[in-house]
């Protein structure tokens, strides 16, 4: 089977849907944070699949930079989440809810 | 070409002053140091803006798009950073978090909204909102042993790294639909050909990237919490910088698209009707805030839905109206936010409650707050009130005079809850002892005051320069070159 | 002829409100000194301009600044001029002032350079509303005067002050809001049907705008006024913000007549169509706002309160005037303004000196007074007879010359309307008669009422003042009227040949 742009997209969406659901449902701090890790590689797999297919290198270089950024968020995220964690014992999010009104 | 670091110096000098900083800091650990340093950083990219305010052009093989707008913009950015820096220090010192990093960041953080609003590119505008994001992350969790800033920090994280994971797909999907990056060749994609379904779904990801920067409605609930856990100055930042930054970005990407939106009917209905939410649910929610931090978390949501109305009008007095918004916003806001800081840091004083009688013991600082209340409230002679006026004038020349009238009816809501800080201040007595506060910080806040009041009874100069400022982001396919 | 003297008039306390704060905050003795001069001193200009002012002819003293305010797709601009229905009231605002300042002479003591300062920063307001022809400009002025109002009002008022002054600026702010709706979509019409977005009052006169568009921006417009003014059934906070109000900021916020002289020179002249459409129904308003106000006046035990719904019922005399599109019922109503102004002026004034004394205002604790206060229970009946309209005195002629045109109107066609209204006139005399029975006559029952002294030197000035002001219309009127005489007239034909012409068109 030869495969095709739609194989790839479809694959892209149902990632970044998987990346969606779980930031929507699941509940801790760490998990979260993979799945929107999982959602922007499903974006990456989308721009190289279009740049692949258009013949076209723009894609695949936003791609470099989504990585690149990808890889400060982890690193001020990871950050935060130790920073709470050495303050609260816990990164369930439920458990975290000082800040309301 | 020269003339394209000449045209972007402003970024250029910005960019490199935060390097600077950082050396700076590395090698003296200095904080105050820092700070002097970081303001004189954001006076001289200001400065700098001011004096190429009349260049215009794309630099860099088509990245980066400068002209009136975005230099205007960035003295936005600036006169934010500026005003926030200088009024973080005793904030950040009663608080024992007093770190050069501090303002290290936040210079960061400007760099990346000079780079979304100049952005003529998608890689562009996604570095440059992750810039300024990451940035202001790290600003929200920088007390890290409190653990309210904590969760506020991860708050914003989750939520802003979500944000940005919808735009960047949006992107994608764009980039799918018409093979290019580049803003304006995207335009002529679209033109040339039509805009596919692909096209609206990415396009409708990206906007909804946009709305949860500015907190519109329904994409608001981390701001309240964000704000409240933060430190004080650097939610005045969010509130301000950063949301000028992801206007300025909307209104590039819109005007962008401009001959596309025009006709169609569903974008205009659909931004109208977050416009319309975005006003009444954040004027709604602020009357039962008793906080005044989350009563000015919610007043930002409903700002940012005065401004929306701008974007719905899609008209050019709307978007110049927008900017000269972004403009007095940014003073009146962190002069409110700031005026809470003062009063937050020592004693802990957050209610509205808590202000009483302060005109007996601070006149002056009473009196500022009282202008940067009511001109939040938007009432004439302040300079809130015009730019209520510009963009409900755009909303009822576009024929949306429902959503100016919802407007004005929303905003009347709101003089409730701003005038409530006023009625504490003036109309009650003191309980307790005397607020203390230092003597010049009130000349700072009465400064701030004075230039809301000037912006409202001598705007013409700054709307003539937005007005000029935008007809280079209105023509972005007819660029001399 | 361009001259800035009417601007600098204009201008003149809110320059001079500043100096007040290099006063030592301790003292109120010079400030009021100072306030006083200064008030003097802008009425001395008003006063110019009135002598200066030429009745025969249209707008004077123009002077416009700031072209192309609001930017270049925009002509709204700086603009303001006097014409005869603003001349009267311009001067009349000014007069006000120095007896404002007299008359809470002993009562603020605290923060008295800021009571000065939002009073001074008010009579700008003022004076500038009265002459503004511009709609963005008179917008401007029209919102800012609620900022002095509701300081003067929060801070300097009575016991129910914070919520009396919360309450009148979300009702006004929320009205003119909507008034500025209107604004816009009046300048956008002015655009489509040729030329730019403008709010120069005289480019728009020229418009001939459809009645539909009439009938809406009658209404975006009326609101604000209506509330402000206030016409029964938007009055419900009047009765709260004058009971709590100092003295000084009723007075000139509430009783000068800003809200139905706004009615003449917008709502009419801008939509003369629908104004005169619309006359039976806001005519019908103004009547039942002259009895339910004359009823409710009744039965209120507190002086303040009664005062308040009297003043209600004055209005609905004023509104009808306006409405009935008679010159002589124009002329009516703008005798009334002046006459509401300076007698239920004068009753507050005479009723908060009493509370100064006494601590309280209601009926039920009074009687014999006019024993040990002669002075007091003399200006007190003067100014109840006034309020009466008994000949003579001011209130006389104005309802003379209201209900006698208001019958022979066309526009309403019926004289039912007047007839009502002069079942006012006599529940007037129904609620004030007992009012000054229930204070001064009878014996002194109490011993606080005993107690009380008679007025002093300063307040007998300030009354005779205005008794004598209102003495001085009764007899003499036309002193006054020619002032407004050739302008009202002009309103007159003006609507009558727009409302006409547009019949015709139909």
């Amino acid at each position: 089977m030869q495969l095709e742009l739609n194989h790839y997209l479809w694959l892209s969406a149902f990632m970044f849907t998987v990346g969606v659901v779980g930031v929507l449902v699941r509940r801790n701090a760490i998990v979260i944070f993979m799945c929107i890790e999982l959602m922007l590689n499903a974006v990456n797999l989308s721009f190289i699949a279009f740049s692949h297919f258009m013949r076209d290198i723009q894609g695949q270089l936003m791609v470099f930079f989504v990585m690149t950024v990808a890889a400060a968020e982890a690193a001020v995220g990871l950050a935060i989440v130790i920073a709470l964690f050495r303050n609260k014992q816990t990164v369930n999010i439920d458990e975290i809810n000082i800040l309301k009104g | 070409m020269p003339n394209d670091y000449l045209l972007s110096l402003p970024i250029l000098a910005a960019a490199g002053w935060s390097v600077l900083l950082i050396i700076l800091e590395a090698m003296l650990s200095r904080a105050a140091l820092t700070r002097v340093f970081a303001m004189l950083g954001f006076a001289l990219v200001g400065g700098l803006s001011v004096i190429g305010f009349p260049l215009q052009g794309l630099a860099f093989s088509e990245m980066l798009r400068i002209g009136g707008f975005q230099h205007f913009a960035n003295i936005i950015f600036c006169l934010s950073g500026l005003l926030v820096v200088a009024l973080s220090e005793k904030y950040l010192d009663d608080e024992n978090v007093h770190y050069g990093e501090y303002y290290i960041v936040a210079f960061i953080s400007v760099v990346g909204m000079m780079l979304l609003a100049a952005a003529a590119n998608m890689a562009i505008l996604f570095i440059g909102l992750e810039m300024m994001s990451i940035a202001l992350y790290v600003l929200a969790g920088l007390m890290r042993r409190d653990v309210r800033s904590n969760e506020a920090a991860m708050k914003y994280f989750l939520l802003g790294a979500f944000a940005s994971g919808l735009l960047l797909y949006g992107i994608s999907l764009i980039y799918g639909a018409t093979g290019e990056l580049a803003l304006h060749k995207i335009a002529i994609a679209i033109q040339t050909g039509s805009a596919s379904m692909l096209f609206w779904i990415g396009f409708g990801l990206l906007i909804t990237g946009f709305l949860f920067k500015i907190s519109a409605v329904p994409f608001h609930q981390w701001t309240p919490d964000v704000y409240d856990g933060s430190p004080t100055p650097a939610a005045a930042f969010m509130s301000t910088g950063a949301k000028a930054a992801a206007f300025s970005a909307l209104i590039v990407v819109v005007t962008n698209f401009s001959t596309l939106l025009q006709n169609s009917p569903t974008w205009s209905l659909v931004i109208s009707s977050i416009a319309l939410a975005t006003m009444v649910v954040g004027n709604i929610a602020a009357l039962a805030q008793e906080n005044l931090k989350r009563m000015l978390a919610y007043s930002s949501v409903a700002h940012a839905g005065y401004m929306l109305v701008g974007i719905a009008a899609a008209t050019p007095d709307g978007y110049s109206g927008i900017m000269f918004y972004t403009l007095v916003y940014t003073l009146m806001n962190i002069g409110a936010f700031g005026v809470v800081a003062l009063l937050e840091s020592k004693e802990n004083l957050l209610l509205a409650s808590d202000y009483a009688g302060l005109f007996k013991h601070r006149p002056m600082l009473a009196g500022a707050m009282a202008v940067f209340m009511l001109s939040l409230a938007g009432v004439p002679p302040l300079g809130g009130f015009i730019g209520k006026y510009k963009v409900f004038a755009a909303a009822v020349d576009a024929k949306l005079t429902w959503l100016a009238l919802a407007g004005v009816l929303a905003s009347a809501v709101s003089a409730y809850y701003y005038l409530r800080v006023v009625y504490f201040m003036f109309m009650r007595d003191p309980v307790g002892e005397a607020i203390s506060a230092p003597a010049t910080s009130s000349l700072a806040f009465a400064l701030i005051a004075v230039a809301v009041v000037l912006l409202g009874v001598f705007p013409t100069e700054i709307l003539r320069i937005t007005d000029a400022a935008l007809k280079f982001a209105q023509l972005p396919t007819q660029t001399g070159f | 002829m361009e001259s800035s003297v009417l601007s600098l008039v204009i201008f003149l306390p809110f320059l001079l409100s500043f100096p007040l704060f290099s006063f030592n905050r301790a003292q109120h003795g010079t400030a009021r000194w100072y306030a006083l001069l200064s008030s003097l001193l802008v009425f001395a200009g008003a006063l110019y301009l009135a002598l200066q002012f030429n009745p025969s002819s249209g707008f004077q003293f123009e002077h416009t600044a700031l072209q192309n305010w609001l930017g270049d797709s925009m002509d709204v601009k700086y603009s303001v001029a006097l014409d005869g229905t603003s001349m009267l009231l311009f001067a009349f605002a000014a007069f006000m002032f120095p007896v404002v300042v007299l008359g809470s002479w002993e009562r603020v003591t605290t923060n008295a350079r800021e009571y000065y300062f939002f009073l001074l920063m008010l009579e700008t307001c003022i004076l500038g509303i009265f002459s503004a022809v511009d709609l963005f400009l008179y917008y401007m002025f029209w919102e800012a005067m609620l900022i002095p109002m509701y300081f003067l009002i929060g801070v300097w008022g009575g016991n129910g002050r914070g919520d009396a002054a919360t309450k009148f600026f979300i009702y006004m702010l929320t009205a003119s809001l909507v008034m500025l709706i209107g604004i816009l979509s009046l300048g956008y019409i002015s655009r489509e049907m040729g030329g730019t977005f403008t709010t120069d009052y005289h480019k728009l006169l020229q418009l001939e705008l459809p009645l539909s568009v009439q009938n809406i921006l009658f209404w975006l417009f009326g609101l604000s006024f209506f509330v402000k003014a206030p016409l029964f059934p938007l009055h419900t906070w009047a009765a709260d913000v004058y009971s709590e109000s100092p003295t000084g900021a009723v007075l000139t916020g509430v009783l000068l007549k800003m809200a139905t002289y706004a009615l003449i020179r917008f709502n009419v002249m801008l939509f003369p169509t629908a104004s005169a459409n619309f006359a039976p129904l806001v005519c019908t308003l103004a009547v039942v706002a002259i009895i339910y106000g004359a009823l409710v006046a009744m039965s209120q035990p507190n002086a303040k309160r009664l005062l308040a719904f009297s003043s209600v019922s004055h209005l609905g005399f004023i509104v009808l005037g306006i409405f009935s599109f008679t010159q002589e019922a124009l002329q009516g109503a703008m005798i009334l303004m002046v006459n509401s102004g300076l007698t239920t002026g004068l009753l507050l004034m005479l009723v908060g000196w009493l509370e100064e004394r006494r601590g309280d205002v209601r009926l039920s604790e009074f009687g014999g007074l006019k024993k040990n206060m002669p002075m007091f229970s003399a200006a007190f009946l003067i100014a109840t007879f006034a309020s009466i309209g008994l000949p003579g005195l001011s209130g006389f002629i104005g309802e003379f010359l209201t209900l006698s045109g208001a019958f022979k109107s066309t526009t309403l066609q019926t004289g039912l309307y007047a007839m009502l209204a002069a079942l006012g006139v006599i529940l007037s005399a129904a609620y004030m008669l007992p009012m000054v029975q229930k204070i001064f006559t009878g014996e002194l029952t109490s011993e606080r009422n005993a107690a009380l002294s008679d007025l002093t030197p300063r307040e007998i000035l300030v009354a005779a003042l205005l008794v004598a002001m209102i003495i001085w219309i009764g007899v003499a009127p036309n002193s006054f009227l020619k002032l407004s005489e050739t302008s009202s007239q002009a309103v007159i034909e003006f609507v009558t040949q727009k409302s006409a012409s547009q019949a015709l068109a139909k």
